[in-house]
């Protein structure tokens, strides 16, 4: 059960406080918050769960944003953590964005929210579907019509049919010009390749997004050509589990709007679609470093926002760093970062340079880890791919639409 | 990025005008209060607006009170939702005025919009004050038989508070009775889950002193509520579906086809997109199955896959719990994680408390087949720019080999560490070198080879310091320069900060002593004569029982100092099973995150005022204080 929800701006501010049972939480427990912030660093600030001595914390951090809770008894860390993701989420939903002006300046809704989202420290509605229908987002579209009409609440009139539906992620009666559904394959590649340039780890961590414009409620199903390459799945509640069983199809109503299906797994894939070779040599006092960059398979989709990036250890003194292609930063904090984009046709991307070591010191001893970004439209990489959608009632005009995407995730060449 | 710590405290420097601002605002408040102009409510709202917002800075506005009461007859809900807000903020500290609220709120009660009517009883439930729950008591009633199942959700929740404001009268109006009935007849799964939360809290509470509360708290647990709950699940919003699950949790089957029953429903929930559902499902699995060895087994199997998912999909804030919670699972049952252990690896970008945590996991699950490419990882990790985790790694890698009955490639990685010519790396290869060959003597040939090439002036760390030395005393037969390097270190005898130290370096002395009497002889007297001036108690007395024990009988003195030792088979391990299975009871709580069963950190009689604080330092580093495994000190 949490006590109470502090939101804390990056600079150590209380931007909101939702007392969420009787016994009040005192504010000083930020102040204690933010001590160990300091004294301690950014470790502490990934910390989920922490112990202070009167509380326990649950934090988030979103686009500098602290989400803070507190409570004093013993309960499941993930509901805490979980929750604190769902505000923060429905909250970037609601204002199309995080930071701390948009908070300031819609106090009101996000206060609003909460008191739907979590009564007496348990939490309530957490789904954006229901929310938007009791608290109208602060759109321009609400904001345009209340200057129109004059009527300048942005509460819903009505309460929202899906509470008291057996579909609560969605109301029954939407309607539509233009039915419309999208189905995007959204992947992430992991990978790590170790020092003797061999791949070690590469796996995909997928979604398969939709978003569904339909009236009334429509039972989608959806099947894929090859699911036996999914390893571990988990689904959006309105997942059938019957059918998956069985036929591995999805079946489900889906949700108004834009949500995210299903996520999925594929482990053990055998190859990556770019390679990064770096080479570090060093001797006397100076490092000589070396990067090539270049597709090693060809997926026939183009591969685009390829970035590298790198710390330098701290015995580095000064770097000197150019590229033929893209273009080398290295920021005060000894980060490098090369973008490159698009590979060129002609040539491949390399990055050289020399280090110059601290006075002393020979030879390099700690090595930099190369972290890769890259994203492919078009294609997903783990080789799953969507064989229908259908609809069990088809309405006249609906328009389906597919689409594919990879992107790197944690990917990194180690040196 | 560091926030300054002003901002936090109160309204510091805005504080004087903060205060001639809330008179204005009190003064322009009592303008609009009486008005019914047309357009009033836009500027009631910015003026709410202004009082709200400085609420949440952390002003005390509850001065303009009264206003606000004034204000609030309204038909605007978000005036009205504002107005709540605040006088749910201020009506403790003024329960007079308070009283003045109790007229509008109720009659938003009775308002035909079910949403003011749940807003307005969520509000009045919200006073928490004590000499008004007579006015509660009403609206409660009218709100748990309300038609709308909003205001019936907020209703329950009213019960609840109002427990907790005021026990006897939740009691004496019979309230208990009445969420029973909606618990077990509501339609809304919403309500039936806020009864069973609120009942649970209300009989847990009253079981202590009331037979029949203690009689309904069993109640919950019988076997047709369970099973009443468990075909509802689905129907449940995911918060509500961890409630029931915990709920089940506490649920005894009464013979195994029950036990697989309530598995095949829930089998399903496994999947569920939100991770604390997947963790109280696992927990239902686990605790299900405990006694069923063949089956607990294949739970870990089961519930693997979900949670290896969780860890590289969540945000890091969720991976991190959850790795938490695999880390108790691999610990208990590494085997069923082997083929897995790619898993653990460690990014370069993670936070070093999960490094951590996954290079424990990583040396769990090390077997025959895997520890070749888990210590070619692990050796990796040396090199990383993160010294305190490259210390874990190679300690790491120490581990594996003391589990591994073929540590040929592990004693040459770590060979390999001693040659890297790092003074951490060094220190940490030492200290396993020297527990490697308390367990397998047989390979001091090789490691004596290399331990003798490193000069003592590059060893500085106390326990690398002290691992040499002990070598350099218990195979002084095999190092050509054993004697001399003991000698020159005892000159440097003052020098020497660390007492572990000096007292190894007496007894390696003394072993060394009996294998080359008359290379060792003059560093034996200097070191006995630098151990009996020593101020360290503990140096003093061993040095002069050394030197009683050589003038008594120089054989004697042998066999107690250099007696033929066995080798180790296992290191002792610091966490006690008991405490493991106090922490696996627990799985999907605190105590996971923590590694310590809750008693620990939420018993007042077990944490001292002080030694709570000493835990949070324990903390930075990583999530555990008392789990570095180490090797209990050789004497």
């Amino acid at each position: 059960m949490l006590q109470c929800i502090f939101i804390l701006s990056d600079s150590g501010e209380v931007m909101l406080e939702k007392q969420l049972i009787g016994h009040k939480v005192d504010r000083s427990i930020c102040a204690w918050f933010w001590d160990q912030v300091i004294s301690q660093g950014d470790s502490f600030k990934q910390q989920s769960v922490i112990a202070s001595p009167t509380h326990y914390l649950f934090q988030i951090v979103r686009e500098g944003i602290t989400f803070l809770a507190c409570t004093q008894l013993e309960m499941p860390p993930l509901m805490g953590i979980e929750f604190l993701c769902r505000v923060a989420d429905v909250l970037s939903d609601y204002l199309e964005g995080l930071n701390e002006d948009v908070i300031k300046d819609n106090f009101v809704i996000v206060y609003e929210l909460l008191d739907e989202m979590i009564d007496n420290g348990f939490p309530l509605t957490t789904e954006p579907n229901i929310l938007r229908e009791m608290i109208a987002p602060p759109n321009i579209v609400s904001k345009m019509l209340s200057v129109v009409t004059g009527n300048s609440s942005n509460m819903g009139v009505t309460l929202p049919g899906a509470t008291a539906s057996c579909v609560p992620w969605r109301t029954t009666d939407i309607k539509y010009a233009n039915n419309e559904v999208y189905v995007d394959l959204v992947e992430e590649m992991d990978a790590i390749i170790n020092r003797d340039g061999v791949l070690v780890k590469c796996e995909i961590y997928g979604e398969v997004q939709v978003n569904s414009h339909i009236t009334g409620v429509p039972e989608l199903t959806l099947s894929f050509a090859n699911p036996s390459i999914m390893d571990d799945v988990s689904f959006h509640p309105c997942v059938r589990f019957r059918p998956w069983e069985s036929h591995h199809i999805l079946s489900f109503v889906p949700p108004d709007g834009l949500f995210k299906l299903m996520s999925y797994r594929v482990k053990k894939l055998k190859t990556t679609p770019i390679y990064v070779k770096p080479q570090i040599t060093s001797d006397a006092g100076t490092c000589r470093i070396n990067v090539m960059v270049g597709i090693r398979n060809d997926t026939g989709k183009m591969i685009d926002s390829i970035t590298v990036q790198f710390q330098l250890p701290s015995c580095v003194l000064s770097a000197d760093l150019t590229a033929n292609h893209g273009a080398v930063t290295v920021f005060s904090n000894k980060m490098c970062n090369w973008s490159i984009d698009r590979i060129p046709k002609d040539r491949a991307p390399a990055l050289s340079g020399t280090l110059l070591l601290e006075t002393g010191l020979e030879r390099l001893h700690v090595f930099p880890s190369f972290r890769v970004g890259f994203r492919i439209q078009g294609v997903a990489l783990s080789g799953l791919q969507l064989d229908k959608l259908d609809l069990r009632v088809v309405p006249s005009r609906l328009y389906r639409g597919f689409r594919a995407l990879t992107r790197s995730g944690l990917y990194e060449v180690r040196s | 990025m560091a926030p300054p710590a002003q901002t936090n405290r109160s309204p510091s420097p805005s504080q004087p005008s903060g205060k001639s601002e809330v008179t204005d605002l009190k003064s322009q408040l009592r303008q609009l209060a009486g008005s019914r102009l047309p357009g009033v409510d836009d500027s009631k709202r910015e003026l709410f607006k202004k009082v709200i917002s400085y609420m949440t800075i952390g002003i005390d506005v509850s001065s303009v009170f009264g206003e606000m009461v004034m204000c609030s007859a309204t038909s605007d809900i978000v005036l009205k939702k504002m107005c709540y807000l605040y006088v749910g903020n201020y009506a403790k500290v003024n329960p007079d005025l308070a009283l003045l609220t109790i007229n509008f709120l109720q009659r938003d009660c009775k308002d035909e919009d079910p949403m003011i009517r749940g807003l307005a009883l969520r509000s009045l439930s919200s006073l928490n004050v004590a000499n008004l729950v007579e006015y509660l008591v009403g609206p409660l009633n009218a709100g748990l038989k309300d038609n709308n199942s909003y205001v019936r959700i907020v209703a329950v929740i009213g019960v609840l508070k109002l427990y907790h404001i005021s026990v006897t009268t939740c009691i004496d109006a019979d309230f208990p009775a009445v969420l029973k009935h909606l618990l077990l007849n509501d339609q809304d799964t919403q309500v039936v889950a806020n009864c069973l939360l609120a009942l649970q809290e209300i009989w847990n509470g009253e079981a202590s002193t009331s037979g029949d509360a203690m009689k309904e708290r069993e109640a919950l647990l019988s076997k047709p509520f369970i099973y009443y709950l468990l075909n509802r699940i689905k129907e449940f919003s995911e918060w509500a579906q961890c409630l029931v699950l915990d709920l089940v949790v506490k649920y005894v089957p009464a013979d195994s086809n029950e036990i697989f029953d309530i598995m095949n429903l829930l089998e399903d929930r496994l999947q569920h997109a939100n991770g604390a559902v997947v963790l109280a499902t696992a927990k239902v699995f686990l605790h299900l199955t405990l006694s069923m060895t063949d089956v607990h087994q294949q739970v870990y199997e089961r519930i693997k896959a979900p949670l290896l998912t969780l860890v590289s999909s969540g945000s890091p804030e969720q991976s991190y719990a959850v790795l938490s919670h695999l880390h108790l699972l691999v610990m208990r049952a590494p085997y069923v994680f082997s083929a897995d252990y790619k898993h653990f690896y460690c990014q370069y970008n993670e936070p070093s408390y999960v490094k951590k945590l996954k290079l424990e996991m990583l040396t769990a699950v090390a077997n025959e087949s895997s520890t070749y490419e888990i210590v070619t990882e692990l050796c990796e990790y040396a090199a990383n720019v993160d010294i305190p985790i490259a210390r874990e790694s190679i300690r790491a890698v120490g581990k594996i080999a003391l589990q591994q009955y073929d540590v040929n490639a592990i004693v040459d990685r770590l060979l390999q560490f001693l040659e890297m010519e790092k003074d951490y790396v060094t220190a940490e290869a030492l200290v396993l070198v020297k527990d490697l060959l308390r367990k397998y003597p047989q390979w001091s040939h090789d490691c004596i080879a290399v331990v003798g090439n490193i000069s003592s002036q590059n060893v500085q760390e106390p326990k690398a310091k002290a691992a040499l030395i002990w070598m350099l005393g218990e195979y002084s037969q095999d190092m050509s320069d054993a004697p001399y390097i003991l000698e020159s270190l005892t000159e440097n005898w003052d020098e020497e900060h660390s007492a572990e130290v000096r007292l190894h370096l007496l007894t390696a002395v003394m072993k060394c002593f009996f294998k080359r009497p008359p290379e060792t002889q003059k560093a034996l007297g200097a070191a006995l004569a630098a151990g009996l001036a020593d101020f360290h108690q503990d140096v003093h007395d061993r040095a002069l029982f050394y030197y009683r024990l050589l003038q008594h009988n120089v054989t004697v003195a042998e066999r107690v100092v250099n007696p033929p030792k066995q080798a180790v088979s296992v290191f002792a391990d610091t966490q006690s099973s008991e405490v493991k299975d106090r922490i696996f009871d627990e799985f999907n709580s605190l105590s996971v995150v923590y590694q310590k069963p809750s008693y620990m950190f939420t018993d007042k009689e077990h944490r001292g005022p002080f030694e709570f604080s000493d835990e949070l330092g324990s903390l930075a580093i990583g999530t555990e204080s008392d789990v570095p495994a180490h090797v209990v000190e050789a004497k």
